[in-house]
């Protein structure tokens, strides 16, 4: 799969799982997903979502996040998340 | 049969309070899986018993102080019950008579990593199935020791203590996920550790407590079946005393 494609997937699975209000096409590949930047872009979701963030994306892709060391890699964006599902599915 | 359906495994639950918790649950119609460390007879006894209220019932060896253990033991879990577990009752522990500063390093770190650390591995070994399924409850079997401090087992009521911190905590972090957790601090049970005391030793024991006499380990295991049951639905992070009155919190 394609990180285009791989990141529009995980976007899709946010806002299904998450059941965020913003549409995938709203979600910029580059903004954290938890917490917010200093302009104040994010998400609103906090590190209590993330719990049910790795559920999905462990289930789904087939990877493991074991701790709040990894979590904190792979959930830095979703560019980030693709990029650590690539990885830890290879 | 408040515990049809359910999946629930008893940690240490071949003897004394866990033994009577297994077969509570068997009787409320779960299926149960539970783990012993060393006292196989035992945990066949207790298997024989709960099976034959009619429940799936399945027993193994394993450790909880033992991370790797832990893993193994809920995947055996998962495949003997046929899915995720979603109740867990953290009951194993193990104490060390001495005073603090007569406890040696290696006895702390046994009672801690079996009492703290095993409820740590097995509540992690857990979420991930109840955060998916967003149903759980987690019941720790705690001591009036955690409360009241004890002489002579500091270990055992540090690591108690630390339970009652973590099962605050826990409660806290997975509410939104439908998973409850709660603690149970039985007071003095009538056990074997019990049965081998001289009379007067009991006596002076039962003193102590307004009820006056010690608890049966089904007392405590009713409390563990309501805290799992939906009647307690809206019960978490709390520490339900079931000790005759001894702790009064």
């Amino acid at each position: 799969m394609d990180r285009r494609t791989l990141r529009a997937e995980v976007k899709e699975l946010l806002v299904s799982g998450l059941r965020l209000t913003v549409g995938p096409a709203e979600i910029v590949d580059e903004a954290p997903i938890f917490g917010t930047t200093a302009e104040g872009a994010g998400l609103g979701l906090d590190s209590i979502d993330a719990l049910e963030l790795v559920v999905l994306i462990e289930e789904r892709f087939n990877v493991t996040i074991p701790d709040e060391e990894v979590g904190k890699r792979a959930f830095a964006s979703v560019a980030a998340l693709a990029d650590f599902i690539v990885e830890g599915s290879a | 049969m408040t515990l049809a359906g359910r999946r629930v495994v008893v940690t240490g639950g071949s003897r004394g309070i866990g033994r009577a918790i297994v077969l509570a649950c068997a009787r409320e119609g779960a299926a149960v899986a539970f783990n012993y460390v060393a006292n196989q007879e035992a945990a066949d006894e207790t298997l024989a018993a709960a099976r034959a209220t009619g429940a799936t019932v399945v027993a193994t060896q394993a450790d909880v102080g033992d991370a790797e253990a832990v893993q193994r033991l809920f995947r055996w879990v998962r495949e003997e019950l046929g899915g995720p577990a979603d109740v867990l009752v953290n009951n194993a522990a193990v104490t060390h008579d001495a005073l603090l500063m007569m406890t040696g390093d290696a006895a702390w770190s046994r009672v801690l990593t079996t009492n703290l650390t095993g409820a740590f591995l097995c509540c992690k070994a857990v979420l991930r199935g109840m955060i998916a399924g967003r149903f759980g409850r987690i019941v720790n079997v705690v001591s009036p020791a955690a409360f009241l401090g004890k002489e002579g087992a500091g270990a055992y009521a540090a690591s108690k203590g630390g339970l009652v911190a973590l099962t605050k905590t826990l409660a806290r972090e997975v509410a939104r996920y439908g998973i409850t957790v709660n603690a149970v601090s039985p007071g003095l049970v009538d056990t074997e550790l019990i049965a081998g005391m001289a009379p007067e030793q009991r006596a002076a024991l039962e003193g102590r407590i307004p009820l006056a006499r010690l608890a049966t380990p089904e007392e405590i295991a009713a409390t563990v079946v309501h805290l799992v049951s939906p009647a307690a639905a809206y019960v978490t992070g709390t520490t339900v005393h079931v000790d005759g009155g001894l702790t009064m919190l």
